[in-house]
């Protein structure tokens, strides 16, 4: 039957991934959406908001959020579900990230790498972070709160500085160093078995690499999706929410803090060096800055807006927060060619958008005098405001605002 | 089953607003089909290259003055600019109507991409750079265009950011025929591999010696001298001049120092002058979270040391600490450095009086007002076109891009192949003259033939400097040539294997 969204008849039904049909359709959907969205095809290219995501550039920026996305899921396990404040999360991307050049990338004069394969490189990356997560772990169990994250701000100046001493792993400071690509190689043969970064042909389709690197990835946020929710309405998961709620309650429960608290660093640790790896093998070649106190800001940004302890917020945050630049970019376009237009319309945005000395918010032109900004400081303002915003009023973040229009829709048109 | 006649409702609704905000022309098209190639004949190679004159001449042309503008009729472009130098840039041996192009580059025009950094770390700096490559292009398209062709620039952002910069070359790559400008470093880097599959040259706003290295920076060309020869020419300078006998060696860890450190220490070793201090790699460099870290260490040394002169391979924000730590702690000898280390900016500190007195610049374009040949249509094309920046070096740097792409564009032109690969073909090739405001540039060759050997030598005087905007006129950015374009002995006779510094990896 079609079953009711409250209404659970077994305790499997209720702690089933989706409940009613409803929701596995729209999921299958969404799904399918995901998986075509690189291609141009006749019905996915007609739908607003989603055809243009396929094209070269746009792919990109939504590949960088598939790949943040993993590390978001693993930041959303530590914080979001286990209530640590962790401030490190860029550094276990770090540790991942070089484990996985290290492993996988070819030695140069002066630079170590072994060359081997994906298989190896990947979960090797997530191996190694994990275990430097779980060395950090104990540090959780004696400090608590904001002192865990001043603690863990250490993390990304210590990572910064072993890069500078090691340039044997991180390369030239100036450049980096260039990451294994993603190909799958049984062994280190001259040609992989299946190339992901590389265009080519696939069953009856020509397929960029771009396209190939896309779905891998989405592949992997599917599977770390399926892993975190598994987590969280397991044993583990509800262990974990009962420390955050209240550590000492807890473990009056019999709930052993040490160890669930090694078992979220680790994981989430794991999720940060996969998707700290993935992501490095995406762009190519990174410099050890890339690692720094800032992206960690952006990922606890992340899963305040999305909505902190949920995956569907997790991932939502992470579409919002890798995306808003450039569309903000893109608005202060559209709104320079309204203000051109003339008519009413063009009179309001005139008003809005500023092309150096005339008033205006927005500022048009690459210099900026006075009050305008330019759309890209802009993103940055807009950003801290709406995290503030949604902690003081909407502490689900996106994924609140989305269960709101769920239920308003749930009684439609009888929501009162 | 009220709820399934509701989602069907709902779904029908939301078909009816797919359906109306759904695009008729079939979408993604801009996935770079490139635009359609004329295939010209290259027929009337032969006739001699009519002197192209202006700012960013080709110095490879014969010197006829027989002017063979508007060969083929194209009327329309070699005589829009009232400027007759440049006017003739149309006039090539091919017609303008007949050269083979095809991504980026149209009947009418030619598409010219920027990275730049409008957003991030350097942007105050970039923004200015870019600005001046803008009124370039502008003085461009007014004297008639490059091949009767208009430049179009394509400016995107890229926040000094790695991902973010390949963002934006995936944007771009399939709409321009160059890349005028790519800043940074690791950016550049992260490129430059797909500018060999894409056939797209870039010009960076960066300078590596990694570049050099023709696996790597195949199609990145880069401008000027390296820091290694600019410090042997630096050194060599101030012992013949200032009577130097003793120096004391300091610069930033990585790539930028070390190529600096390494010239410097291999003069000094060539002219006889005693090291008393080498602290190459000591000096902390400031970061977003450190922005003025402790260098008490290395101004110690230096005091201790008391050489004759501190050559520094650092950047302006921690030359003043440790210029001013030791100053104080009673050090009186000279300063110099390789050219990011000094600021005209500095000026506007308290340290403008030590400055003056104790540092001698060194540089590897010429400075804002330098009198060189061409600066009066830079300072003059500047005022007219954004009277309301401020006096700065920095607009040079833009302009000599400008020069550059232009150079390379048309010589491109030239040769009736405007194609991706004709262009890398010119780029090749081409000799570029900048009149004055850089040492003439060329990648044809090897390059121990082609590497830039000259700098400049320069004095900071503050009585000249006068912070105004370019309107107001009468500002000085407070240098006084010494001496320039000069090539020392050691930097003349230097064999070019590789970068003086081996970086890791």
């Amino acid at each position: 039957m079609w079953g009711r969204p409250n209404l659970h008849t077994s305790y499997r039904s209720e702690t089933s991934l989706l409940p009613t049909w409803t929701q596995r359709v729209a999921m299958g959907i969404f799904v399918a959406v995901m998986v075509l969205l690189p291609f141009n095809l006749p019905v996915i290219n007609q739908l607003p908001f989603v055809r243009f995501l396929g094209d070269q550039d746009w792919l990109r920026i939504v590949t960088q959020a598939v790949i943040f996305g993993i590390a978001a899921l693993g930041i959303n396990l530590l914080t979001g579900v286990a209530g640590q404040v962790s401030l490190g999360h860029a550094f276990f991307m770090g540790v991942g990230a070089y484990s996985a050049v290290y492993l996988g990338g070819s030695p140069g004069s002066g630079t170590w790498g072994h060359e081997l394969p994906i298989w190896i490189w990947l979960p090797g990356a997530g191996l190694c972070a994990a275990l430097v997560g779980m060395i950090v772990a104990p540090a959780a169990v004696r400090v608590r709160g904001l002192y865990l994250g001043i603690a863990t701000v250490g993390l990304v100046f210590i990572g910064i500085h072993l890069s500078r001493i090691f340039p044997e792993i991180s390369g030239p400071s100036e450049t980096g160093r260039s990451w294994p690509s993603l190909d799958l190689r049984l062994w280190k043969e001259e040609t992989p078995l299946v190339s992901f970064s590389d265009d080519g042909h696939w069953l009856w389709f020509d397929i960029s690499g771009a396209q190939k690197t896309y779905l891998v990835c989405l592949l992997l946020l599917a599977l770390t999706v399926l892993v975190s929710k598994n987590i969280i309405r397991s044993r583990t998961g509800r262990a974990l929410q009962a420390i955050r709620d209240r550590d000492i309650a807890a473990e009056v429960m019999g709930v052993p803090e040490t160890k669930y608290k090694l078992i979220a660093f680790g994981v989430s640790s794991f999720l940060a060096g996969i998707a700290g790896a993935l992501f490095a093998s995406f762009i190519g070649r990174l410099p050890p800055e890339t690692w720094d106190l800032l992206l960690s800001v952006e990922f606890i940004a992340i899963i305040l807006i999305g909505g902190a302890g949920t995956v569907a917020g997790a991932l939502m945050g992470t579409f919002f927060v890798v995306m808003m630049p450039r569309f903000m970019e893109e608005l202060a376009g559209w709104m320079s060619e309204q203000s051109e237009s003339g008519g009413p319309a063009g009179k309001f945005w005139d008003g809005v958008v500023s092309r150096g000395d005339d008033f205006g918010v927005v500022a048009t032109t690459d210099i900026a005098r006075g009050f305008a900004l330019p759309a890209s400081s802009l993103d940055a303002l807009i950003y801290g405001a709406l995290v503030i915003v949604f902690l003081l009023f909407e502490p689900l973040g996106l994924y609140g605002i989305w269960l709101k229009i769920r239920n308003y829709w749930k009684g439609w048109p009888f929501t009162y | 089953m009220t709820k399934k006649r509701r989602i069907i409702a709902a779904l029908t609704c939301l078909g009816l607003i797919a359906a109306a905000c759904g695009d008729d022309e079939p979408a993604g098209s801009d996935t770079g089909a490139p635009s359609d190639t004329t295939t010209g004949d290259t027929a009337g190679t032969g006739t001699t290259t009519g002197e192209t004159g202006g700012p960013a001449s080709t110095t490879g042309d014969t010197g006829s003055d027989t002017t063979t503008a508007d060969t083929g009729g194209d009327t329309t472009t070699a005589d829009t600019g009232g400027d007759t130098t440049t006017a003739e840039t149309g006039g090539s041996s091919v017609d303008p109507a007949d050269i083979e192009f095809d991504v980026g580059i149209d009947e009418e025009t030619i598409r010219v991409g920027m990275l730049a950094d409008l957003s991030g770390a350097f942007a105050p700096l970039v923004t200015e750079i870019t600005e001046a490559q803008r009124v370039y292009w502008d003085k461009v398209n007014a004297d008639g265009g490059i091949a009767g062709r208009q430049i179009e620039l394509v400016v995107e952002d890229n926040a000094y950011d790695v991902p973010t910069h390949l963002e934006k070359y995936e944007a771009i790559r399939d709409d321009v025929a160059i890349i005028s400008q790519s800043t940074g470093s690791p950016h550049t880097s992260a490129i430059a591999q797909n500018l060999v599959d894409d056939d797209l040259i870039a010009i960076p706003l960066s300078w590596y010696s990694g570049w050099a290295d023709a696996d790597f920076g195949q199609n990145v060309f880069e401008t000027y001298t390296s820091y290694c020869i600019e410090s042997m020419n630096g050194l060599e300078w101030l012992n013949k001049n200032r009577d130097v006998q003793t120096v004391a060696i300091i610069s930033f860890p990585g790539e930028y120092g070390g190529d600096g450190s390494t010239g410097a220490r291999m003069a000094a070793e060539a002219l006889g002058l005693e090291v008393v201090y080498d602290g190459a790699d000591q000096v902390v460099p400031p970061t977003a979270e450190n922005a003025n870290p402790d260098q008490s260490a290395v101004i110690s040394q230096i005091v201790e040391a008391d050489p004759d002169l501190v050559w520094a391979s650092i950047n302006p924000a921690t030359l003043g600490s440790i210029m001013s730590g030791a100053i104080g702690q009673g050090f009186e000898g000279l300063w110099s450095g390789n050219s990011p280390t000094y600021s005209f900016k500095l000026l506007g500190t308290e340290l403008a009086p030590l400055l003056d007195q104790y540092y001698i610049a060194s540089t590897y374009i010429v400075t804002w007002d330098t009198d060189v040949p061409g600066m009066e249509e830079v300072v003059t094309a500047m005022t007219e076109g954004k009277p309301d920046l401020p006096v700065s070096d920095v607009y040079i740097l833009g302009w000599t891009e400008g020069q550059v792409t232009q150079a390379i564009l048309e010589r491109a032109a030239e040769s009736g192949d405007m194609t991706r690969a004709g262009i890398v073909a010119a780029a090749n090739e081409v000799e570029v003259s900048f009149n004055g405001l850089a040492p003439d540039q060329t990648w044809a060759g090897e390059p121990n033939d082609f590497v830039v050997r000259e700098s400049y030598i320069y004095d900071v005087v503050l009585d000249q400097y006068q912070e105004a905007s370019l309107g107001e006129g009468g500002g000085s950015t407070g240098w006084e040539l010494l001496e320039g374009p000069y090539t020392s002995d050691l930097a003349a006779d230097y064999q070019y294997e590789g970068p003086c510094f081996e970086p890791t990896g």
